[in-house]
C-alpha cells in the first residue's frame, strides 16, 4: 500500500460528498485494492452520464414525467454512495417532473416547470462534473 | 290626493294665514273671534273667490282635507255662537299654532307625519325581511339534513367496513390461536432437540427466570398456551357484531371467506423454512410464522409487562456495538448450520451492487433481481425459499408493492423489506397495508441493512442477539406512541446523508401504529408480520418522539435542509430500529 495514499477525507470536499456515506462503500474494498468501490463510483459516472443524455432528450421532448423518473432513478445512486449535491439536484429534477415545487406543493404552471428543469438540470450536471472530478483525482492516485 | 294639492300643501298654514289678513274678505273667512280659529262663513263664496287666489283649485272639500292633513281640526260650532251665520254653512278650524297674533307659530303647522301610512310600510318590510331570513335559514336547514343524511350514509358504510373488519379480524384472531395450539402441541415432543430452545432458554433467562436449558421450553410452551387461553374475546360482542353484520348490514363479507383455518401440514423438518411458512395463510391473509418465538409473545393481546420485556430482548438493538466491523471480521460464524439466503430486488445498479455487497459481508447468500416482474417469477420458479427480501418500491415493470402483493399470495411469512427513499408516513403506511414488514430507508447503510436483517433472521443466527448485550429493550418502538400518525407533518421524503452509525431502518411496529389507528381494513399490516409486533410496549424510550417532534419543527420536512449527520444521528438514537 503506498504510504502517502490520501484519505477521502483530505481529497473529497464534504459539501460534495457524504464522506460516512462514502466511506462505508470505501470500507467494502478488500485492503490491497479498491476494485470494488471504483466499480460503483465508475459504473455512477456512466449511469449519470447516460441519465443526463436521456434527460436531454426529455427535456427536448417535454416530457415531464421521464425526466421525474430520471432524476428519481440517478437520485437513488448518487444518495447510495453520498453525492449529496448530486442527489439534492436529482430530487428537485425529479419533483419539476412531477409538476410540483421544490417544497412539494404543486405547481401547475408546465411551462415554469419545464424552465426550471432547464436550469437544474444544468445545474446538476454541473455539480456532477465537479464531484466527478474529484473523485477521479481521487482514483488515480491507486493507478501507479 | 292630487298633484296640485300636494304642491301647495307646504305652507298651507301661510296660505291660511293669508287669506285671513285680507279684510276685505270679512264677511267670507275671518278669524274666530279669540283669534285661534280659522272661520269660513260663507263656504260657497270661499270656494269661488277666495280659494283659487291661494290654491291651484277651487274645491272646498279638497281644502278641508288640506286643512286635516295640516292637523287643523274642525270645531264644532256650538248652538249659541254669535258667529253662527244665518246661512248655516260655517266652518271652524282650529290648530294649537294658529293663532292671530304669533305668525311665527306659524311655521310650525306642518303636515302630519302619515304616520300609519309609514308604520305599515315597515310592518311589510319587517315582515318580508322576515320571510326570506325564514326561508333561508330553511335553505340552510335542508342542506344541513342532507348533509347530515350524506354523512350518516358515509358514517354508516364506514361502520359496516369496520364492523366486517372487526369480524374478519376475529375469525383471523382465533384461526391463529387454533393454529398456534397446534403447534404448541405439535412443538412439545420436540423441544429437547429444537433448535429455538436457546432463544427461548434466553428469553426466560433475560426475563429473571432461572431455568434449566434443558426444560426451559416446557414451561415456555405452557406459558403460551396459557397466554393463549388466557385471552378470549368477549361472546356477547362478538355475536352483537355478528347480528349488525348480518341483519343491520346485509352481506356477509368475502373476507370471511379467506379466513379457513387449516390444519397444519406435515413437516418433516419443523425448523425448515419452507415447511415452516405455509402453515395457514389462506388467499390474501399473511400469516403469522407461529414458530417464530417472537410471535408467539406478540400476538397484539395484552401481555404481562415481563414477558415483553423479554421478548423485546431477541431485538437487536446494539448501535455501539458496531456490527459491521464485527461481521467483517467473522461473517459465517454468525449464522447456524446455513447461512440466510437473502434476495435483494433493486433496479439500481449501483444500489444493488452495494446492497450485494453489504449482505455478503454479513455472510448473507444473495441473489438479485432488477424489476419486480422478476422478482416474482424467480420466487415461484426457485425450490429453495429465500429468508429476507429487500425490495426497492419504485421499479420498472413491477412496481415493489405490487410485486410484494403477488409474493404474498404463495409466500405469506417471508419478510419483505421495503427499501425506499419515498418513506412519508403514508408511503410507509401503504408498504405494510400490502404486506410488507420493514422499511430500510435509502440511502440505506450498512448499519441499517444489518439490523434489518439480525431483526429478521436472528432465527438463523448461531447467537441471536440478546437482552443482556442490546440492553433492555431500548430502542423497540412497538406501536405504543402515535408519533408517527398521519397528523404528524414528519417527512423523509428524501433521507438526509445517512451518518456512518444511524441506522435508517424503521420498526414494522413503528411504522404500523398509525394503520392500525387509522382503521381496521388494514388487517394485511395486522397479519403479515409488523401487527404481531405491533404492541404497547412501554419500552420504547421517551427520548424518541420528542427527538422526532423537534427534529420535525426544528427542520421542517427534513428533505428540505441539509441536515448534517448529527442531526440524522439524534433522529435515529439507537433507536432506529427495532423489529
Amino acid at each position: 500500500m503506498a504510504p502517502v495514499e490520501d484519505q477521502p477525507e483530505d481529497v473529497l470536499d464534504s459539501s460534495l460528498v457524504d464522506l460516512n456515506t462514502f466511506n462505508q462503500i470505501l470500507e467494502m474494498d478488500e485492503p490491497d485494492d479498491h476494485e470494488f468501490s471504483t466499480s460503483i463510483v465508475f459504473g455512477f459516472f456512466d449511469q449519470a452520464e447516460e441519465t443526463f443524455a436521456a434527460m436531454d432528450t426529455a427535456l427536448a421532448e417535454k416530457n415531464l414525467e421521464e425526466l421525474s423518473s430520471l432524476g428519481h432513478f440517478l437520485k437513488g445512486s448518487s444518495a447510495t454512495i453520498g453525492l449529496t449535491k448530486v442527489r439534492d439536484g436529482c430530487e428537485h429534477i425529479q419533483r419539476y417532473g412531477k409538476l410540483e415545487n421544490i417544497d412539494g406543493s404543486s405547481e401547475p404552471d408546465e411551462d415554469l416547470c419545464l424552465e426550471r428543469l432547464t436550469k437544474a438540470i444544468q445545474t446538476v450536471k454541473e455539480d456532477y462534473k465537479e464531484v466527478e472530478t474529484v473523485l477521479r483525482k481521487y482514483y488515480e492516485q491507486f493507478d501507479s | 290626493m292630487s298633484n296640485p294639492e300636494m304642491a301647495t300643501a307646504t305652507g298651507g298654514g301661510n296660505n291660511a294665514s293669508d287669506m285671513l289678513e285680507d279684510p276685505s274678505h270679512q264677511d267670507v273667512a275671518r278669524w274666530g273671534k279669540d283669534g285661534d280659529t280659522f272661520v269660513v262663513v260663507e263656504g260657497e263664496k270661499f270656494t269661488r273667490s277666495i280659494l283659487p287666489k291661494h290654491f291651484k283649485h277651487s274645491n272646498m272639500s279638497s281644502f278641508i282635507r288640506q286643512l286635516n292633513k295640516y292637523d287643523f281640526h274642525k270645531v264644532k260650532p256650538s248652538s249659541d255662537s254669535e258667529n253662527s251665520s244665518p246661512l248655516g254653512n260655517v266652518l271652524e278650524f282650529k290648530h294649537p299654532y294658529f293663532k292671530i297674533d304669533s305668525k311665527d307659530d306659524l311655521d310650525n303647522i306642518r303636515r302630519k307625519a302619515p304616520a300609519p301610512r309609514k308604520q305599515q310600510v315597515n310592518e311589510d318590510f319587517t315582515t318580508n325581511h322576515h320571510i326570506s331570513v325564514m326561508s333561508e335559514q330553511l335553505a340552510a336547514t335542508q342542506q344541513q339534513v342532507q348533509q347530515l343524511q350524506e354523512l350518516f350514509t358515509e358514517v354508516s358504510q364506514t361502520n359496516k367496513i369496520l364492523v366486517n373488519e372487526v369480524l374478519t379480524l376475529t375469525k383471523i384472531i382465533n384461526a391463529q390461536k387454533a393454529a398456534q395450539h397446534e403447534m404448541l402441541n405439535y412443538l412439545t415432543p420436540y423441544n429437547n432437540d429444537n433448535q429455538r430452545t436457546p432463544i427461548i432458554s434466553q428469553t426466560i433467562n433475560s426475563n429473571g427466570r432461572a431455568s434449566d436449558a434443558d426444560d426451559a421450553s416446557v414451561p415456555e410452551l405452557r406459558r403460551a398456551r396459557e397466554l393463549l387461553s388466557s385471552v378470549s374475546t368477549d361472546s356477547v360482542t362478538d355475536r352483537e357484531l355478528e347480528r349488525l353484520q348480518q341483519h343491520v348490514y346485509g352481506s356477509p363479507t368475502d373476507s370471511s371467506a379467506m379466513i379457513t383455518p387449516t390444519s397444519l401440514p406435515l413437516m418433516n423438518d419443523p425448523m425448515h423454512d419452507i415447511t415452516r411458512y405455509p402453515v395457514y395463510p389462506v388467499g390474501q391473509t399473511v400469516g403469522i410464522d407461529p414458530f417464530h418465538s417472537d410471535h408467539i409473545h406478540k400476538i397484539p393481546y395484552a401481555m404481562p409487562s415481563d414477558v415483553n420485556a423479554s421478548v423485546l430482548g431477541d431485538q437487536p438493538q446494539a448501535p455501539t456495538m458496531a456490527p459491521a466491523p464485527t461481521q467483517t471480521e467473522k461473517p459465517d460464524a454468525m449464522w447456524g448450520p446455513r447461512k440466510p439466503s437473502v434476495f435483494l430486488v433493486e433496479d439500481d445498479p449501483i444500489c444493488a451492487k452495494i446492497g450485494i455487497k453489504f449482505l455478503k459481508s454479513m455472510g448473507c447468500e444473495v441473489e438479485h433481481a432488477s424489476n419486480g416482474a422478476d422478482a416474482y417469477t424467480r420466487i415461484n420458479s426457485l425450490s429453495r425459499q429465500f429468508d429476507m427480501i429487500f425490495m426497492d418500491i419504485i421499479m420498472p415493470r413491477l412496481d415493489g408493492v405490487s410485486a410484494t402483493m403477488y409474493i404474498r399470495q404463495s409466500h405469506p411469512a417471508i419478510p419483505i423489506i421495503a427499501m425506499t427513499s419515498n418513506i412519508r408516513p403514508e408511503e410507509v403506511n401503504g408498504y405494510f397495508e400490502h404486506g410488507m414488514n420493514g422499511v430500510l430507508a435509502k440511502p440505506f447503510t450498512k448499519e441499517g441493512m444489518w439490523k434489518s436483517v439480525r431483526t429478521h433472521l436472528s432465527h438463523l443466527m448461531k447467537n441471536p442477539p440478546q437482552e443482556s448485550e442490546i440492553g433492555s429493550g431500548a430502542g423497540y418502538f412497538m406501536g405504543s406512541g402515535p408519533y408517527l400518525n398521519t397528523s404528524t407533518s414528519i417527512k423523509f421524503e428524501s433521507p438526509t446523508p445517512p451518518s456512518g452509525t444511524a441506522g435508517s431502518n424503521w420498526s414494522p411496529g413503528q411504522i404500523q401504529q398509525p394503520s392500525m389507528g387509522s382503521g381496521l381494513e388494514q388487517n394485511f399490516g395486522l397479519l403479515n408480520g409488523s401487527g404481531q409486533y405491533a404492541m404497547a410496549t412501554g419500552h420504547r424510550p421517551q427520548g424518541f418522539s420528542a427527538n422526532l417532534h423537534s427534529a420535525d419543527s426544528s427542520s421542517g420536512r427534513l428533505s428540505d435542509v441539509e441536515s448534517p449527520p448529527e442531526k440524522r444521528q439524534r433522529l435515529n438514537p439507537q433507536s432506529t430500529y427495532s423489529c
